[in-house]
């Protein structure tokens, strides 16, 4: 009895701490959540709260067979794909290459990791005039005497859009190099000792080390990436209502366009609980292949 | 035991202050007042309480010294003015935070305010009205009344603040002579096709970069719904059908309009989405001399008039008549109508209206009428618009031939807002040439009639 209690006044305490993040969760986060939910199922189109009609599944009907949220989220699956493994090669390899005890690390560190503190919008609008018809990139083309490229046009925009979101792959080189200090220096000497090449040093030792890390940033990665929605529409168009270059209308613009510009709420809400489910099923994919490649030093199950 | 009491209640507390502050904070914020909200309460109890009027505006619309003037004048009103953003209004209005005033334009949205009854009727108001008389009203008052089915007809819900007949076109005659082009005469209007050819011989290229551009718009220059509503006005062609339920994009006066446009972009008319300029607007191409015309109202006078560098050689600029389509119609309309509604939902309707009479009679309209930004809506303000270089008396007489061609509305679906959004959604790809103008006005149409059919259901 005596235990009992003892248990429930530390279960009190523990919620009692927790309470700040909790009350905000749920009125915050879990409210709003299954209020959205409960929209998609309804016409709501942002004014007729008081005729509010259930219409089923009608909304999530019309997410598979509108043939451009499938187009959207099959260009967006396309933009992850290439993306986030590349960004994360980058990212590890700009790790790998600061850990080199090199003059002027933190300079390089800053560097690396400037892009990731810029504003979305400045960056946006620098690449904007990086990339657009009489840019600077066409005119140093035009320098080498290089034909000219319309890179925000139909060939090439989702190259610039990948190109803009590369610039970026350094916001994971802080949590890289956090990771590659951690490695053991004597795994190194140990492999140096049996004579292992820096390219096999890599690959038996760092890799496996690394791949934690390199975990967490698939992850994050990938759930942004999923869900980015206002550097394809800033690239080309100058507000956030314009439609980008159609393939870069990624499945968030699609589902903004339809709520703000249409007021389809109802509709664009169900498009995300589409995203949000595609996402989770994503994550727990990777999470149950993790078991497969991530290694933990200490054996503890994810 | 006790400490751990303690502690829970510490926890506890920490939450509660950690709540309170963020909630006292953003309230602060949308107060706006500063120091005064703390004190409102007290004061407020004795005297009348104090009544804040949420306007949504552009940027410049109504200036600080105005908002000054109106509240020492009417003690007991205080005017917030908020930038209006569409993605936030839809937001306020989806939970019923809607401005007391809000921007809208009679040609483009406000019969879609009416029909989502978010509109407020101001016929009684106006009945009552000193300083808002109807047969001081020009036509234009009249594309803010609607009974439902006909705009133009029944309760009127708002005013334009000005208007123009938004398809003239201004001309800078530098750039024509660089290209070696003549100004057109002014007194009758060019075909669309001839404006079209003018603008190809005006844009210049050098070493296959674009020098200066033939013809600018507002926005970029490709299909622009407003300028196809216009030539199916002139050619008086419908699109949406009486009942408002359908909308038919794939008439063949419609791919006439917007093939126009698609050859616009071929060859570079102007800023558009293939060549991807960089100019903020197309008003920008034009104030910095690259481009030789640009199809603007009245108001854009206002721009050249009030910029140092042009003020200096303003014989060398003017107003032409808008373009019809071959064999059309005279027609030149507004495609905006600019003004203010007052929202269904608005607490304190009293003084609502009277920060609208305000916007709408008071020094506001003064000073954008002697300002020459747009035509005043009240005939009465006519007079105070600028006539005083040849400049002025030059746009002002073509604007008074265009006036005689301006009461023809531009056809509008109040079930269908952005229609610009879904023209370049399925028309861009067709400057790509990556799709057929015939599928992407099919496309155009059917989700056209989807978001109607949608619309209507919502509000029935």
């Amino acid at each position: 009895m005596m235990l009992q209690t003892k248990k429930w006044r530390q279960y009190g305490t523990f919620y009692a701490f927790v309470s700040p993040w909790l009350i905000i969760f749920i009125t915050l986060g879990v409210f709003p959540l299954l209020y959205g939910l409960y929209l998609s199922f309804t016409n709501y189109t942002g004014f007729n709260m008081d005729k509010l009609k259930f219409v089923g599944f009608n909304n999530y009907k019309t997410v598979f067979e509108d043939s451009e949220s499938i187009y959207a989220l099959g260009r967006t699956l396309l933009v992850t794909a290439i993306n986030v493994p590349l960004s994360l090669a980058i990212g590890l390899f700009l790790a790998i290459l600061l850990n080199l005890k090199i003059k002027g690390l933190s300079w390089y560190r800053t560097a690396f990791y400037m892009p990731s503190v810029v504003p979305v919008v400045s960056t946006v609008l620098m690449w904007k005039f990086i990339f657009s018809g009489e840019g600077l990139l066409n005119t140093f083309f035009n320098r080498l005497h290089l034909p000219q490229v319309s890179w925000l046009g139909y060939e090439y925009a989702t190259t610039a859009l990948i190109v803009m979101l590369l610039w970026g792959a350094g916001s994971s080189l802080l949590i890289n190099l956090a990771g590659l200090k951690g490695i053991p220096a004597d795994l190194y000497e140990a492999a140096e000792i049996d004579g292992a090449s820096p390219i096999r040093k890599f690959f038996t030792v760092t890799l496996p080390l690394m791949t934690h890390v390199l975990f967490l940033n698939l992850i994050m990665g990938s759930i942004a990436s999923l869900q980015m929605y206002i550097q394809p529409i800033l690239l080309t168009g100058k507000t956030l209502l314009d439609p980008p270059i159609k393939p870069n209308y990624l499945y968030l613009v699609h589902a903004f366009q339809q709520i703000f510009a249409f007021q389809r709420f109802g509709y664009g809400l169900a498009l995300m609980w589409v995203l949000f489910i595609a996402i989770l099923l994503l994550t727990i994919l990777v999470f149950y292949s993790s078991r497969y490649w991530v290694y933990y030093e200490t054996e503890q199950e994810v | 035991m006790k400490k751990r009491i303690m502690t829970s209640l510490a926890a506890i507390i920490a939450t509660c202050v950690l709540i309170t502050g963020c909630g006292t904070s953003s309230g602060n914020v949308n107060e706006d007042q500063g120091g005064n909200t703390s004190n409102e309460p007290q004061t407020g109890a004795s005297t009348d309480a104090q009544v804040t009027i949420r306007v949504a505006l552009n940027k410049g619309e109504v200036s600080d010294d105005e908002v000054t003037e109106f509240e020492t004048n009417n003690p007991g009103i205080k005017i917030k003015l908020e930038e209006l953003n569409p993605q936030k209004l839809a937001a306020q209005i989806a939970t019923n935070d809607a401005p007391d005033l809000i921007r809208a334009q009679g040609a483009v949205d406000l019969t879609s305010y009416v029909v989502k009854g978010l509109a407020m009727d101001l016929t009684p108001y106006l009945q009552k009205s000193e300083m808002l008389k109807e047969d001081d009203f020009l036509p234009p008052v009249n594309l803010f009344r609607f009974d439902g089915k006909v705009q133009g007809q029944g309760p009127l819900y708002g005013m334009p603040k000005d208007w123009s007949p938004d398809f003239t076109i201004f001309y800078n005659k530098t750039l024509f002579d660089a290209a070696g082009v003549q100004v057109p005469d002014s007194k009758s209007p060019l075909t669309w096709n001839e404006l079209m050819e003018l603008g190809k011989k005006l844009t210049l290229k050098e070493d296959g970069k674009v020098k200066q551009y033939g013809l600018a718009l507002g926005s970029k220059t490709q299909a622009d719904l407003p300028s196809i509503m216009d030539y199916l006005a002139s050619k008086d062609v419908k699109v949406f059908s009486e009942d408002m339920k359908t909308a038919d994009f794939t008439k063949p006066e419609v791919k006439e309009a917007v093939s126009m446009w698609v050859d616009a972009v071929k060859n570079n008319l102007g800023k558009n989405d293939v060549n991807q300029d960089p100019a903020t607007w197309g008003g920008d191409l034009f104030m910095n001399n690259k481009a030789a015309m640009i199809m603007a109202g009245y108001w854009f006078s206002g721009m050249i008039r009030g910029d140092e560098k042009m003020k200096t050689h303003l014989n060398d600029f003017g107003m032409l008549p808008a373009p019809i389509a071959e064999n059309g119609n005279l027609v030149s309309p507004t495609g905006a109508a600019t003004g203010f509604i007052i929202s269904k939902n608005t607490k304190n309707p009293d003084q609502a209206w009277k920060v609208f009479e305000y916007i709408m009679a008071g020094t506001p309209a003064k000073n954008r009428a002697s300002g020459g930004w747009g035509v005043p809506a009240l005939k009465s303000l006519i007079p105070l618009m600028p006539q005083e270089t040849d400049f002025d008396k030059r746009v002002y007489n073509q604007l008074q031939e265009e006036l005689k061609y301006s009461n023809v509305p531009l056809e509008s679906n109040p079930f269908l807002l952005n229609g610009q959004t879904l023209l370049d959604k399925y028309v861009t790809p067709v400057y790509f040439g990556k799709a057929d103008l015939d599928d992407a006005l099919n496309e155009l149409t059917k989700n056209m009639n989807l978001i109607i059919q949608e619309n209507m259901n919502a509000i029935q």
